[in-house]
């Protein structure tokens, strides 16, 4: 492809730690893979329960979550700002619209669902509508179309079907542990056991790895989309409530040393880090910073 | 979009597709001499603008040369930023006299010198009015990702519904003249066209 001049650098680093994190998940699936056909026939009957999950989860599991949350689908006459703001969107991504729901909840939240572009569904709750101003709240539809243009939904799904794999042997173990008769059969089934509880532990970090990576991407790509990288921060700050300790008051009008506020200083939670979905709050406004930076000195 | 996009997580917004804006110069004689469909005299680009000094001082050059080079048909240019914070140039002929060519030209020096500046991505869509035989407004609204053209037409007596019986019509009639997009789910509208 011939080089053209863009308003954002390339992020190869992010790209590197995702391609490192699927590689090392593959590894440990390998070696996974490897110990069930060792063990033999036992194995088999899971596997073929697993992938009948891994479909359900690929083909219904929006419907279910659409069921079970009270989502409902809404026209462009009652949602007319959104609306519009999704089908802008879609022009510069180039993608068919998703449909449009809303979800009546004074949380401010936004997601986005389904395996592929055609059958997509973005969702905002009524709190975030209320909330946001326009620019903000295309900031994020952005980032959750970028997860459907991104097919998240698919990669992590076949990503984590090991790791369901994994948790159903648990799980099967704790139910039906020992009956086995035979001494050697016992001691295999044994150590399947134990590796299926290291591959659950190691995929679940892994996997929440992934996670993480994919969420940087999307704000990127929202960042991308929109060219609004602060627009994206500003909602993000609104939405976790830290907006309140940006003071709004003007410098002059408040008294003394009233007005400098005192920032609580928040512990690194390093060990929390790794085991959470999403990434901290200040890593992804430092990124989303450093993309209007790279914006604004494109001149 | 490949597989290792797909991967890395990684997608870069498209630039303009290959250049189909003119075919509306070669369409509208068709439009006005078969369909009574007549030109307004008005076009618009619409874009996202980004903040940067930059990008205000690229659009501020470009205002002047589309001034300049419109100046012998008296072409006015205006700019808007609408609810969604997006940016309209709107470029209006003269009363009485619509002139598509010289409106295309307009709207192709504005498109073109966005995209010299490297700035390609950012544009949505140029807008084309035109009247029909009845009065009602009729737009052509040209995607620059696709390279493709759509009519639109709003029903001007309810907000936010558009009249898909007309824009088929117009779509059998004008299909062998312009690239009309061929997927009609992606003929988004644009509410609040200020042309």
């Amino acid at each position: 492809m011939a080089k053209r001049k863009t308003s954002f650098g390339r992020d190869t680093g992010l790209q590197a730690r995702m391609l490192l994190t699927m590689f090392l998940l593959g590894l440990v699936y390998v070696v996974f893979v490897g110990v069930l056909f060792a063990a033999g026939a036992g194995a088999g009957i899971i596997v073929i329960f697993a992938v009948g999950m891994l479909l359900l989860q690929l083909f219904a599991s929006d419907k279910i979550a659409m069921s079970t949350m009270g989502v409902k689908e809404v026209s462009p006459l009652e949602e007319p700002e959104l609306h519009g703001i999704i089908e802008r969107l879609c022009v510069q991504a180039d993608i068919p619209k998703p449909r449009v729901c809303v979800m009546e909840t004074s949380m401010p939240n936004a997601f986005a669902m389904g395996r592929s572009q055609k059958s997509t569904t973005v969702c905002a709750t009524r709190g975030i509508l209320n909330l946001l101003s326009p620019a903000e709240l295309e900031g994020v539809m952005a980032h959750e179309i970028t997860h459907v243009v991104n097919r998240d939904v698919m990669v992590m799904t076949l990503a984590s079907f090991f790791a369901t794999l994994a948790s159903l042997i648990m799980q099967f173990a704790f139910f039906f542990g020992g009956g086995y008769g035979d001494q050697e059969e016992e001691q295999d089934v044994m150590i399947v056991i134990v590796v299926s509880v290291v591959v659950y532990a190691l995929s679940f970090v892994l996997l929440r790895a992934l996670s993480r990576y994919r969420e940087f991407a999307a704000d990127r790509g929202s960042a991308v989309l929109t060219g609004r990288p602060s627009a994206l921060a500003s909602a993000l700050l609104k939405i976790s409530g830290t907006m309140d300790s940006v003071p709004t008051q003007d410098l002059r009008v408040a008294e003394g040393m009233s007005a400098f506020f005192i920032i609580p200083a928040r512990a690194k939670k390093s060990l929390m880090n790794v085991f959470s979905d999403h990434p901290p709050l200040e890593q992804r406004l430092a990124a989303l910073e450093r993309l209007e930076s790279q914006l604004q000195g494109a001149a | 979009m490949g597989l290792r996009d797909i991967l890395t997580g990684r997608h870069e917004v498209k630039g303009p597709a290959p250049d189909h804006l003119f075919a509306i110069t070669t369409a509208y004689i068709t439009l006005s001499a078969e369909h009574q469909i007549e030109p307004a005299g008005t076009a618009a680009i619409v874009f996202q603008a980004l903040a940067t000094s930059e990008f205000e001082s690229t659009l501020k050059e470009m205002e002047e040369v589309v001034t300049a080079t419109g100046g012998e048909s008296a072409t006015k240019v205006g700019t808007e930023e609408d609810n969604y914070g997006y940016r309209w140039m709107v470029l209006r002929n003269p009363e009485g006299t619509p002139n598509v060519e010289d409106l295309a030209v307009g709207i192709n020096a504005v498109s073109s010198s966005i995209e010299t500046a490297g700035h390609g991505e950012r544009l949505l869509c140029a807008v084309f009015a035109f009247t029909d035989a009845r009065g009602r407004r009729i737009y052509f609204i040209y995607n620059y990702k696709r390279g493709t053209w759509y009519p639109f037409v709003p029903d001007p007596a309810q907000p936010q519904q558009r009249i898909s019986e007309r824009e088929l019509q117009i779509k059998a009639q004008m299909s062998g003249e312009m690239p009309i997009e061929p997927e009609l789910e992606r003929w988004f509208p644009l509410w609040g066209i200020p042309i």
